[in-house]
């Protein structure tokens, strides 16, 4: 599914209003403020990150895992559902939607619990606690919230576009190409079309390169400059937020303020 | 499964059997899809999201419409706008005998539906009468996504599949394994001659083997003059070398001249040199009037 953004579900269902994601985050953010809770995005996009590469999945079918979970919580509390059982279902659900070939649920259980002991053990003291049938049930649950609109366009399409019509290198690429992984950190996936953020991406990849030759370039371009702006601004508080942060001290503190989730529905 | 009344079973698939249903609150007639969730590992089957996701994205007249996709304890119900019949059950009542004005008609939207499809990067795969359905008032809709995928990217071999030979292209017989648009097109190809021998299936083969001897009984057997590469595909194995038909007459004897040169340039055995859904789409047997000669 490539092309044709404007009639995809993704064009028409999931370019949220950030009026709409404020209001719907009100419950969460009585007992978190704005930094933390993204501060818990943030570490849950990495845990899906690690889990992807450890499964040896594609960077995209990682980013369509990990936009499935920003679209749960765009429409839920964190309370809901434990996101530590939403980030391996939503890795599950990806990689059979972007037909990575099915991961078996026992394996993504057992990398689960092997990468929550080696990797984020600063995190979580006791054992990844869920099963296959958790995981299963979620899934359904994930696949109604998300209103069965799996098909996610990414920036990294039209990203390649982009560098390819610049006539620019391998650099720029690589280093736009890692800002638009973490560009997932933030709400730009739920507020901007890919390719907006592509452009954003690719402009702060300039800056960093100093490359001031591409201004008129950027100028040229056919796009709302203003939302750009809005994109690489979100991108930089993220750097920012980053710069300060200790998640290996924080992140426990952080995780027991949310909302105490329900156990997974039973349906 | 409150909102939905299940009435009878209309068709036995290969993830689920698909019934009969009706809006308890509208009373509209759908068709319910239910799909098994087998106590094994994937979770809901790769196939039913497949067909899930892509139906979200493909709304055309010429494509039937998911309405709604249901969970409850272990099962999945996907729910679809209902149609009469499918192709398949249509022939069966047909006694050889098929309007060709009908034919025409199907073969169009056939074409418009299958257009769409890859203009959204979207092969359907399985295109076979049973897979298309019908509408008493003359519609035609492409159903069945289960198998369908977005294109481009080179498929595993898929050992458990037993779709039917019939409407496979040689290439994809003798185990090219990138799947193009040119799968679907020839398909429609086997689908248009059926249509217009009124549900005689073209190349009825049993094994592989013989789907291949089958179609070059028609078309002749490729070379590597006719169709550069083909000795190299992996599973490429030599045949005997027929001839090409000298008239299309005795294969579809009730289609006009126009509509035999549609079905050649669908029926060609090296990939890419058949023609496209929006091309057949502008062929000259689609705007002529409705003289049958
Ligand atoms: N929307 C529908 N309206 C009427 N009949 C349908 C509909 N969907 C499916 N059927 C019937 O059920 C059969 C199986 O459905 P299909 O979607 O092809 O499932 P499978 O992937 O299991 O082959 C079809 O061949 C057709 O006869
Ligand atoms: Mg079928």
């Amino acid at each position: 599914m490539a092309g044709n953004f404007w009639q995809s579900s993704h064009s028409q269902q999931w370019i949220l209003d950030r009026q709409d994601l404020i209001r719907e985050r009100q419950y969460d953010l009585q007992v978190l403020s704005e930094d933390e809770y993204q501060k818990i995005f943030i570490f849950f996009a990495n845990v899906i990150q690690v889990l992807g590469e450890q499964l040896k999945l594609r960077q995209q079918v990682i980013a369509t895992a990990t936009v499935y979970f920003k679209r749960f919580y765009a429409r839920n509390s964190l309370k809901n559902i434990d996101p530590l059982l939403l980030a391996p279902t939503c890795i599950l659900l990806a990689s059979k939607v972007e037909e990575f070939g099915v991961i078996s649920n026992s394996r993504l259980i057992t990398i689960c619990q092997s990468v929550i002991k080696s990797k984020f053990s600063y995190a979580y003291t006791q054992e990844f606690p869920y099963r296959t049938n958790h995981v299963l049930e979620c899934e359904f649950y994930l696949l109604e919230n998300l209103d069965c609109c799996l098909i996610v366009y990414q920036p990294y399409r039209p990203l390649l576009q982009l560098v390819q019509d610049m006539g620019q290198e391998e650099q720029l690429l690589t280093l736009s190409w890692r800002i638009v992984n973490d560009s997932l950190r933030t709400d730009v996936c739920l507020l901007y079309p890919p390719y907006q953020i592509a452009i954003a991406c690719l402009q702060i990849a300039c800056v960093i390169l100093q490359k001031d030759s591409m201004k008129t370039w950027f100028a040229e371009l056919n796009v709302d400059l203003e939302k750009v702006q809005e994109i690489v601004r979100a991108i930089v508080n993220l750097y920012e937020l980053w710069k300060d942060w200790k998640e290996k001290d924080e992140i426990q503190m952080l995780l027991s303020k949310i909302p105490k989730p329900k156990p997974a529905p039973q349906r | 499964m409150q909102k939905y009344e299940k009435l009878e079973k209309i068709g036995e698939g290969t993830y689920g059997t698909v019934f009969k249903g009706r809006n308890r609150e509208t009373m509209e007639i759908v068709a319910l899809k239910r799909v098994r969730l087998d106590e094994d590992d994937e979770g809901v089957p790769s196939s039913a999201l497949r067909e899930i996701c892509l139906l979200k994205e493909l709304k055309h007249k010429n494509i039937v419409r998911l309405y709604d996709v249901l969970h409850s304890d272990k099962k999945l119900t996907l729910v679809f706008e209902h149609c009469d019949q499918d192709l398949k059950k249509y022939f069966d009542s047909l006694n050889g005998e098929i309007d060709m004005a009908v034919c025409r008609s199907f073969m169009l939207q056939l074409l418009r539906g299958l257009a769409f499809c890859h203009s959204h990067n979207v092969l359907h795969r399985d295109l076979k009468p049973q897979n298309l359905l019908i509408n008493k008032n003359g519609e035609l809709k492409l159903a069945d996504f289960g198998l369908a995928r977005a294109f481009g990217i080179p498929v595993k071999c898929y050992s458990a599949e037993v779709v039917t030979l019939w409407y496979r292209p040689p290439d994809v017989l003798f185990g090219a394994k990138l799947y193009t648009t040119s799968i679907d097109m020839w398909s429609a190809g086997c689908i248009f001659a059926e249509l217009a021998d009124a549900g005689r299936p073209l190349f009825p083969g049993s094994d592989v083997l013989d789907q291949l001897m089958k179609i070059f009984r028609v078309l002749g057997t490729p070379t590597e003059e006719t169709w550069p590469g083909v000795t190299h595909l992996a599973d490429y194995v030599a045949l005997p070398s027929f001839p090409p038909i000298t008239s299309w007459s005795q294969i579809v004897p009730r289609l006009n001249s126009k509509g035999r040169d549609l079905l050649q340039k669908l029926l060609v055995c090296r990939p890419n040199q058949r023609i496209s859904a929006e091309q057949a789409m502008q062929h000259p047997y689609f705007t002529e009037s409705s003289s049958n000669h």
